[in-house]
C-alpha cells in the first residue's frame, strides 16, 4: 500500500505539474495571503475589511478553477487504480474452514421456478446448502465452505450453459480477490476488472462471493483500504511538492 | 390485569432505561486509564481452581462409583474429596461471592438473587447497579449525556484476587459470578453471572413466528414473540436493541432484517445492515455482530445467534440475547478492558451473557430440549477452548476459570432424572435422561485437560458453589404471611391479582418475603412505612422462624421449610443491617414459588412445579453441599467455601486477613 501510495503521489504530482498552470496558482496563492493579511492589519477599516473579504472570495475562486483541470485529468487514473487496488485489498480470500455465499444475479426477465440451474464445486469446496432462489430480486444463493485448497474454478450451469468463477482461497492477506464476475458492459468491467466478463447474451448479470472485508492495519489503527490509500497518497504528495518544485 | 401488567412492565421499563441509560454514557466518559495487569511474580506454588457450578456431591458419587468420571477418581485419590458447605442461602451470588470474599453474606451484603429497596419495597438486583449520566443537555429531541454513566458492582468486600495483588501475585479470574462490573484490579478478570445482555436484562430473546404464541417477559429476561407475515417468501421485522439514551423518552432502537426463504427448499437467506448468510431449517448461524445506532457517530455492538427453527408450514425463526461485543464491549467486562478484545482477537465472538444457556427459551417451548443443549454444546465448546489458552499462558500465580454448564442443565432437566416430579416425562426421560451425567462426564474431560497441562506444583481444585435436588412444589410466602395475619392487604383486594404488593396496607403488615429465600420485618426506622417496633423483632422473629418451620405438605406430609435462619445468628460483617431478617431453608424437593419472590399471593399455599426448571438449590445448604476436590489434603472435615479462599491466600503464604473468616483449608 505504501508503494502505490507512493507512486501515486509521484503520478499525481506530474500530471498536477503538466496540466495545472503552476504561475497562476503560484500568483492566486499569494493574493490569497495577500488577503488574509489585509484582514488582519485594517480591522478598524471596514471599506477595506469588506473589500479584502471579496479578493480573499474571488481569488478562492480562481485557485478553484485552476485546480479544475488537473482534478479532470487525475480522476482516469485514479479510478482505473482504485479499480485494481479494490481487488487487491477489499476482500481476503476465504480460509480452510471458514464458510462464504456465492450469489449469482439474473436478469429480471429470468424465471428462477423453471430455471435449470446446477452448481459445480472444484476439491476444496463443498456446497453446504440447497439454493435460495430469491424470485423479486432475481438472485440464486447458496452457502459454500472452504475444505481445503482449490486450484479451479467453480461452474454454475445454467439452462445446459456454462459460466465459470474463480474462487480465491488461502490465508494470504495480499492476494488479487475478484469477488465479482460481471456481464460484458464497460462501465462494470471497468468497476470489476478481475476476470474475463460473462457473455453479453448470459442470463446471468453477475457472480458474487460474500468473502469477508479486510481492513488495514497501520500502526496499530484499522483503516479502510480506501483512507488509507488515500491518507498515505496526500501526505506523501505534500511531501514530496517541495523537492519536485510542485505548486498546489 | 391487563392494568397491572402494564404498571408491571412499566416498572421494569424504567429499570431497564436506568441501566442501558449508561451504556451510551460510558461511551462518552473518559476512556479508563491503561491498567497494568498485576506483577509476574513467579509464584512457588501456583493454583488452579475450576468452578464448576452446582456440582453436586451425591450424583457426583453415583458417578464416581459407577466409574464414569476417571479424573475426578485420579483427583480424589491424589487428595482431597470432601462436601464444600454452602453459604446460607445457597444461591450462587451468594455463595460465590462467600468464596470471593471469604467471608459470609454479612460481610460482602449479597443475600439473594433479589434484593427489596426498603423505601418502596420493590425488588431490586442485588449484584449491580446502573446510575444515568446525571447531567444531560438538551436539544430538541436529543439528549447529550455530559458525562458518564456508572455501573457499581454492589458486593462489598476486597476479592481474594485483590488480595492477591496487593503481594504482587499474578492471578486471572475467567467469569467468576458476582463480580459485574468488574472490580477494579490490575489482574486479568472476565465478569461471569450477572452480566447482562446488550439490552440490560438477564437475557431477553427474540422469536419471529407467524403461529400464535406466547412467552414470558420476566422480571429481568425471558422472551419476546414476534409476530411476521410470509408474504412472498419474504418476512420482514427488526431486532430490538438497548434504549437509545441520546433520544428524549429513551425508545428502544431496532434493526431492520429480511428472511428471504427458498419457494420450495427449507432454507432461507438472511439479511441486515451488511450482514448476509444462509441457514437451512433446524440450523444454528454462529456468533453474528449487530450494531444499533443512537446518532450518526454513536452506537454500540452486540453479537447474537440466529436459529432457523421452521421454514414451512409455520415460520419460526428465534434470535438468541443480544450479548455484549467482547471485541468492542459497550459495558464493562473485563480488566483490563483490552483483556476481553484480547479473547475476542482470538477466539471470535463468545458468549458474555452471565448466564449464557437461554433456559427461558427452552421453558417457553421456544427451543426444544434437543436445540437448548446444542446451544449449551456452543458454550461448553468455547468454554474448553479458551481454558485450553489460558492453561498455555499460566505460568504463575493463581488461574480460576468457571463453567455454568452443570448448574443450567442441572436446573432444566432435573425432572427427567427424578420420576416423582411433576414435569417427568418418560418419553423424554428416555431421550434426555442422561444429560445430567453426560455433562458431568464433560466436566471430567476439562479436568482431564487441566491435568494434562500443568506441572507437578499446581494445586488443582475443584470446586462448586452448592449442590442440587430436585424442585417438585413451590411455596407461596407471601401467601402464607396473609393467612397468618402477618401480611395484610387493603380491603375488598384479591390476593390472587396483586403483584409486587401493590394493595398491601403497610401501616398493619408486620412481615413480607422478597426474594427467593428471604423474608423481612416491615421494621419501624428501617422500611418507609415499618410498623414494627425494634423492641419486638426477636420474639416476632422467633415467633414466625418456629411457625414456619412446622409447616407441612398436606400432600407428602413432609416439612417445607427445614429451617428458618435468622440472620443474626448466622451472619457477621459491617452489612448485617442490610441483611433480610429471615432466610428460608427449604427441604429437599421444595423451593419458594414463582410468583411469591415478586410480592404476589397465589391462591394456593404449596402448588406443583411443572415447569421444565425442575432442579434447584435453594433448601438448607447442609441438604446440597458443593463439592471439593484437590491434590492436597485437606485440613479441615467439614469445610464451607470462605475456607477455600483462605486456603489459597495460604497456599501462597499470605497471612489471612481478619475480613476473611474462612481458615485454611489447606
Amino acid at each position: 500500500m505504501l508503494a502505490i501510495s507512493l507512486l501515486t503521489a509521484l503520478l499525481m504530482l506530474f500530471i498536477y505539474k503538466k496540466t495545472s498552470n503552476q504561475e497562476g496558482i503560484r500568483l492566486v496563492k499569494s493574493r490569497i495571503k495577500a488577503s488574509l493579511l489585509e484582514i488582519r492589519l485594517y480591522q478598524n477599516d471596514l471599506r477595506t475589511q469588506l473589500a479584502s473579504q471579496k479578493d480573499l472570495l474571488l481569488a478562492n475562486l480562481k485557485y478553484l478553477l485552476y485546480n479544475l483541470k488537473p482534478l479532470l485529468v487525475m480522476i482516469v487514473p485514479i479510478f482505473l487504480i482504485l479499480a485494481q487496488l479494490n481487488l487487491w485489498f477489499a476482500s481476503r480470500p476465504a480460509a480452510p474452514g471458514e464458510t462464504f455465499l456465492l450469489k449469482a444475479r439474473f436478469m429480471k426477465t429470468v424465471d428462477l421456478e423453471r430455471l435449470r440451474l446446477d452448481l459445480e464445486v472444484p476439491p476444496g469446496l463443498v456446497v453446504e446448502t440447497p439454493p435460495v432462489r430469491i424470485i423479486d430480486e432475481a438472485e440464486v444463493a447458496w452457502r459454500l465452505k472452504v475444505t481445503g485448497p482449490a486450484n479451479e474454478p467453480l461452474v454454475i450451469q445454467v439452462n445446459g450453459e456454462r459460466y465459470q468463477k474463480i474462487i480465491p482461497l488461502g490465508k494470504s492477506r495480499l492476494t488479487r480477490v475478484s469477488t465479482v464476475r460481471v456481464k460484458r458492459n464497460l462501465w462494470q468491467e471497468l468497476l470489476y476488472p478481475g476476470e474475463r466478463p460473462l457473455p453479453k447474451d448470459s442470463l446471468l448479470e453477475k457472480i458474487e462471493l460474500g468473502f469477508e472485508p479486510q481492513k488495514l492495519n497501520l500502526l496499530g489503527i484499522s483503516f479502510h483500504w480506501l483512507v488509507a490509500y488515500f491518507l498515505l497518497s496526500v501526505i506523501l504528495g505534500l511531501v514530496l511538492k517541495g523537492p519536485f518544485k510542485v505548486e498546489i | 390485569m391487563a392494568g397491572r401488567k402494564n404498571e408491571e412492565s412499566l416498572k421494569r421499563r424504567e429499570f431497564l432505561q436506568l441501566v442501558l441509560g449508561t451504556s451510551a454514557g460510558l461511551l462518552l466518559a473518559p476512556s479508563q486509564a491503561f491498567l497494568r495487569t498485576a506483577g509476574r511474580k513467579e509464584t512457588g506454588p501456583k493454583v488452579l481452581v475450576l468452578g464448576m457450578d452446582g456440582l453436586d456431591t451425591i450424583l457426583l458419587d453415583r458417578f464416581l462409583q459407577e466409574g464414569k468420571l476417571p479424573h475426578f477418581q485420579k483427583l480424589a485419590a491424589a487428595g482431597t474429596y470432601r462436601p464444600l458447605r454452602s453459604s446460607i442461602p445457597p444461591q450462587s451470588p451468594v455463595a460465590w461471592a462467600n468464596f470471593i470474599t471469604g467471608t459470609n453474606p454479612g460481610g460482602h451484603a449479597i443475600f439473594d438473587f433479589v434484593h427489596r429497596d426498603p423505601k418502596t419495597y420493590l425488588p431490586v438486583f442485588s449484584a449491580s447497579e446502573s446510575l444515568p449520566a446525571r447531567h444531560n443537555l438538551r436539544l430538541g429531541n436529543l439528549t447529550i449525556p455530559l458525562s458518564g454513566g456508572e455501573i457499581k458492582n454492589l458486593r462489598r468486600g476486597r476479592a481474594f484476587w485483590q488480595i492477591l495483588e496487593d503481594y504482587d501475585i499474578p492471578a486471572t479470574v475467567f467469569k467468576i459470578p458476582s463480580n459485574y462490573p468488574p472490580v477494579e484490579t490490575r489482574q486479568r478478570t472476565f465478569s461471569g453471572m450477572g452480566t447482562p445482555d446488550l439490552k440490560g436484562y438477564y437475557g431477553l430473546f427474540n422469536y419471529y413466528t407467524n403461529e400464535y404464541k406466547t412467552v414470558t417477559e420476566e422480571y429481568g429476561g425471558g422472551g419476546r414473540v414476534h409476530d411476521v407475515y410470509v408474504i412472498g417468501n419474504r418476512v420482514e421485522a427488526r431486532i430490538p436493541g438497548p434504549n437509545n439514551p441520546f433520544k428524549r423518552g429513551n425508545p428502544e432502537t431496532f434493526v431492520d432484517f429480511k428472511v428471504f426463504i427458498d419457494p420450495v427448499n427449507p432454507v432461507a437467506k438472511i439479511a441486515y445492515q451488511d450482514q448476509e448468510f444462509i441457514l437451512r431449517e433446524k440450523e444454528w448461524s454462529g456468533w453474528k455482530r449487530i450494531r444499533f445506532d443512537f446518532i450518526p457517530s454513536q452506537s454500540v455492538t452486540g453479537i447474537c445467534l440466529f436459529y432457523l427453527k421452521e421454514v414451512r408450514p409455520k415460520f419460526k425463526l428465534y434470535v438468541s440475547p443480544i450479548n455484549i461485543d467482547p471485541a468492542d464491549p459497550a459495558l464493562p467486562l473485563s480488566t483490563p478492558e483490552n483483556y476481553s478484545r484480547e479473547l475476542a482477537k482470538k477466539f471470535g465472538p463468545f458468549f458474555t451473557k452471565g448466564l449464557p444457556a437461554d433456559t427461558a427459551a427452552l421453558e417457553n417451548d421456544v427451543l426444544d430440549e434437543k436445540e437448548f443443549l446444542a446451544q449449551d454444546e456452543i458454550v461448553y465448546q468455547e468454554s474448553m477452548a479458551m481454558l485450553e489458552e489460558e492453561l498455555k499462558n499460566f505460568h504463575s500465580g493463581l488461574l480460576f476459570y468457571y463453567f455454568s454448564n452443570t448448574d443450567q442443565r442441572q436446573h432444566m432437566f432435573f425432572r427427567l432424572i427424578d420420576r416423582n416430579h411433576p414435569a417427568y416425562d418418560e418419553k423424554l426421560a428416555a431421550e434426555f435422561g442422561q444429560v445430567i451425567e453426560q455433562t458431568y462426564r464433560q466436566m471430567d474431560r476439562a479436568l482431564q485437560l487441566a491435568m494434562e497441562k500443568v506441572d507437578r506444583n499446581t494445586v488443582i481444585v475443584v470446586m462448586s458453589d452448592h449442590g442440587f435436588c430436585p424442585f417438585r412444589r413451590g411455596f407461596n410466602l407471601n401467601t402464607w404471611l396473609l393467612r397468618n395475619g402477618y401480611h395484610v392487604l387493603r380491603p375488598g383486594t384479591r390476593p390472587e391479582e396483586v403483584s409486587l404488593f401493590q394493595a398491601t396496607d403497610w401501616s398493619r403488615t408486620r412481615a413480607y418475603g422478597v426474594g427467593l429465600n428471604a423474608l423481612y420485618l416491615n421494621l419501624k426506622g428501617r422500611e418507609a412505612q415499618g410498623c414494627v417496633r425494634p423492641e419486638e423483632k426477636e420474639s416476632l422473629l422467633r415467633e414466625l422462624a418456629h411457625r414456619l418451620e412446622q409447616i407441612t405438605d398436606p400432600l407428602t406430609g413432609e416439612k417445607v421449610i427445614l429451617k428458618a435462619y435468622l440472620t443474626s445468628e448466622v451472619y457477621s460483617g459491617a452489612y448485617l443491617p442490610e441483611a433480610p431478617d429471615l432466610i428460608l431453608g427449604f427441604n429437599r424437593n421444595y423451593r419458594i414459588s414463582w410468583n411469591s419472590p415478586l410480592g404476589s399471593f397465589p391462591r394456593e399455599l404449596i402448588e406443583d412445579n411443572g415447569q421444565k426448571w425442575s432442579g434447584d438449590h435453594m433448601t438448607a445448604p447442609d441438604l446440597i453441599p458443593g463439592v471439593l476436590l484437590a491434590n492436597r489434603p485437606a485440613r479441615l472435615e467439614r469445610p464451607a467455601l470462605e475456607d477455600v479462599t483462605a486456603g489459597i491466600l495460604s497456599l501462597f503464604g499470605i497471612k489471612i486477613p481478619p475480613e476473611v473468616t474462612g481458615r485454611p483449608v489447606f
